[in-house]
Order: C-alpha cells, then structure tokens, then sequence
C-alpha cells in the first residue's frame, strides 16, 4: 500500500460524490420493466398488449412446434444420423411435457368458463 | 399426431431391421471359427434416411393434391442392404470374423434396439394421454 | 420370429463349441496314450466347423427378407488329425516298435490348451448373442406399456 495507490483511492472516493449514489439508488418509475407486457413482448416481439386468444394460439403454435421437432429428432436417430439418444430423449421429454401443460391449461380455462356460466345474473 | 406418421414408420421399420441385424451378428459369432466364412453386415439406416427424408430435399412440389410426392414416402419397401464385409483380417483359413467387433456392434445394437422401443412407448403413450381426455 | 432364428444360430455355435471342447479335453487327456484299440499311438482329434443357412423350410427363406445369410454353424466332422506321431527312443518301453522307437501322439498340449480357452471364448460370446437376442425379445413384450 504505497503512499501514490492511498492518493489514488481518495481520488476515486471523491469523484464518487454521495449524491450520485443516492440518485441511482432511487426508484425511477419510468425505468422500471412491465412485468405484465414482459412475457407477451417475449413471445410475439410485439408491443402491444395481446388478447387471451392470441396468447393461447401463439403458445398452441409453440407446443406443436415442439413436437415437430421431437419428431425431427427421432427420425434423425431412426436413421443414424445422429448417434445421440439423450438428445433425442430430451426433445421427446420436452414436448410431452409441454403438450400435457398445454392440456392442464385448458382444462383450467375449460373450468373457468364453466365457473363463470354457473354465476346468477 | 397420427398413429401412422412418419416417425412411426420409421421407428417400427428400425425394430424390424434391428432384429434382422441381430440374426446377422448372431450368425458372425457362430461363425466366428467358420473356415471360409465373411462377416456379414446389415445397412438399413441409408435405405431410412432416404425414405424419411427428414429435411425434405427430396420432396418435389405438387400441384396437385392427389399427385404422388415423388420425393420421400415409401416404407412399404424398403431393402436394406446385406452384405458380406470385405474389410477386416483375413486369417488363414478364410475366416474375416472379428468376435470382439461383432460383440461390441451387437451390444449398441441392443441399446438402439432399447432406445427405439422407449420412444416408441413415448409417442403411444402420448397419444393414449390425448385420448384419455387428459386425466 | 426372427429373433428365434437367432437363438437358433447361437445355439448351434454352443453346441459347435461344445463338441470343440469335447475334442481338445480328450486331447489333452489322451497326449501320452501309446497303445489304442486300433493299434498305435492315440491320434489327435480336430473339429471341422461348417455353415449352413439358418431358414430351412423353403417357406420360411420366401418368407425372410435375408434368404439364406444368416447360418447355423455345426461342427460337420470329428476328424483324425494328419499329423505324424512323434518318436521317442525308449527301447524298454513294452510298446517300443523293432528300432526301439515308441510312437508318442503329436499333441502340443500348450497348444490345446490354446485352444480350450479360445472355444471357452467363443462360448461365451455365443451364450452373450442368445442373451442379447432374448432380451431383444423380451423388450419387444413392453411395447405400449407405460
């Protein structure tokens, strides 16, 4: 710890004035992400907010996709064009698990119509 | 989803070749002390690919539907290609047989042989799940 | 179907190797027998191996998509070896011929020790090719089960 690094460090510490700190630590409302628009936006690299039906065909798009390319790698496996079963395995996995999400969520949407047929106007 | 697609096909067309390769390895090992005896050896995955067709640079445009794709579709015959092993020590008395080779190609035989049947029991099982109204 | 024309083939290598072993242990039991039923020295035993298609039934090869590529394997002779006996001068041997000389069998009894762990090899593969073929089959029954 030579006398020239101690003067330096005093340099560095004063051109951190405590304002700055304080600033950045401050909540800009502004800056903020919209966690509601995140997903949405993720997904179809849209900004505007999407209706229920376009998020649900988008994600149907996605599942499906995902079985075709399960299928992809199977045959790619079927006809030794890849020596990678956990792969494959792996893509198999991933789109069952998906399809069967996919059916859970409209099994949930199935019995929130019926909830909301079954209320008294 | 249908039961019969392609990967379908080409995965029980993989069983049924695999099972045929096994006869061909069984035969090898029997063999293996044979005087005169070549190895034989089975190849269906090209015969496969070409049926499968899997990033479709076969596959000719149609006008029509009812116009046959010229590209792939076709698993009702397919031949494999049986063929007697030319590489491989020749010993003395004839015989090209490798015993350690033919065991260990009969080994990953049987995994791919494993492997098959799990996807197979995957994709039906999926579909078993669809139909069950996903309970 | 097909898978039991494997287990056939492998079976014929067992018994192909069996009969292998029969040959080299009675070889090797036999390397120092001067005196036989049929005069002179014990003559060496060697095992012929031949193939033959697997699919015997014609209704079977027209049935198979492989014909007659994959063969069973037999041992087809049990054959006297050609080698010459060895001679040995043992004049008061009780077998020793006019010169004094006794015809000893040719065996090299390292050599068909050789060859009895070769056949135990090959055995062994033979057995791990059925095994391979059975559980083949066996897997072949999980098919839909989840």
């Amino acid at each position: 710890m030579s006398i020239e690094n101690v003067g330096n460090m005093n340099k560095m510490l004063n051109n951190y004035s405590t304002q700055d700190w304080t600033k950045s630590a401050s909540i800009d409302q502004a800056s903020l992400p919209n966690f509601n628009e995140l997903n949405i936006n993720a997904a179809k690299g849209a900004t505007a907010p999407q209706s229920f039906s376009e998020i649900m065909a988008a994600s149907l798009a996605e599942v499906n996709n995902m079985q075709v390319e399960a299928n992809k790698a199977i045959q790619k496996l079927a006809s030794g064009q890849t020596k990678n079963v956990s792969e494959t395995m792996l893509a198999v996995e991933n789109a069952e698990i998906a399809f069967k999400t996919m059916n859970q969520v409209r099994m949930k949407v199935i019995e929130a119509y019926k909830e909301i047929m079954r209320m008294q106007m | 989803m249908k039961i019969d697609d392609k990967t379908m096909q080409a995965l029980t067309a993989s069983l049924k070749f695999r099972q045929l390769r096994q006869e061909l390895h069984a035969s090898n090992i029997a063999n293996a002390e044979t005087p005169g005896y070549k190895a034989k050896k089975l190849d269906f995955e090209e015969a496969l690919a070409r049926a499968l067709d899997v990033d479709e640079q076969l596959t000719m445009t149609t006008s029509d539907s009812k116009h046959f794709n010229a590209g792939g579709g076709g698993f009702n015959n397919l031949e494999p290609d049986i063929y007697e092993d030319s590489n491989g020590i020749v010993s003395p008395d004839g015989n090209n047989v490798d015993r350690d080779q033919e065991m260990a190609e009969m080994a990953e035989n049987k995994l791919m042989y494993d492997a098959t049947v799990q996807l197979i029991n995957k994709k039906l099982g999926l579909l078993k799940y669809a139909i069950g109204s996903g309970q | 179907m097909d898978l039991l024309t494997s287990l056939k083939i492998s079976s014929s290598g067992l018994t192909a190797n069996k009969k292998r072993m029969a040959a080299i242990t009675s070889n090797i039991a036999n390397a120092q027998v001067t005196r036989t039923a049929e005069g002179g020295a014990y003559k060496p035993k060697e095992v012929v191996f031949g193939s033959e298609p697997a699919r015997e039934s014609f209704a079977e090869i027209l049935d198979g998509e492989l014909e007659e590529k994959a063969q069973t394997v037999h041992a087809t002779e049990i054959v006297n070896s050609k080698k010459p006996p060895v001679l040995k001068y043992e004049p008061n041997h009780p077998d020793a011929d006019a010169e004094g000389y006794v015809a000893y069998p040719n065996i090299n009894t390292m050599e068909e020790m050789a060859n009895m762990i070769e056949a135990s090899r090959a055995y062994e593969a033979n057995i791990n090719a059925m095994s391979t073929a059975k559980s083949m089959a066996i897997k072949d029954l999980e098919i839909g089960r989840n």
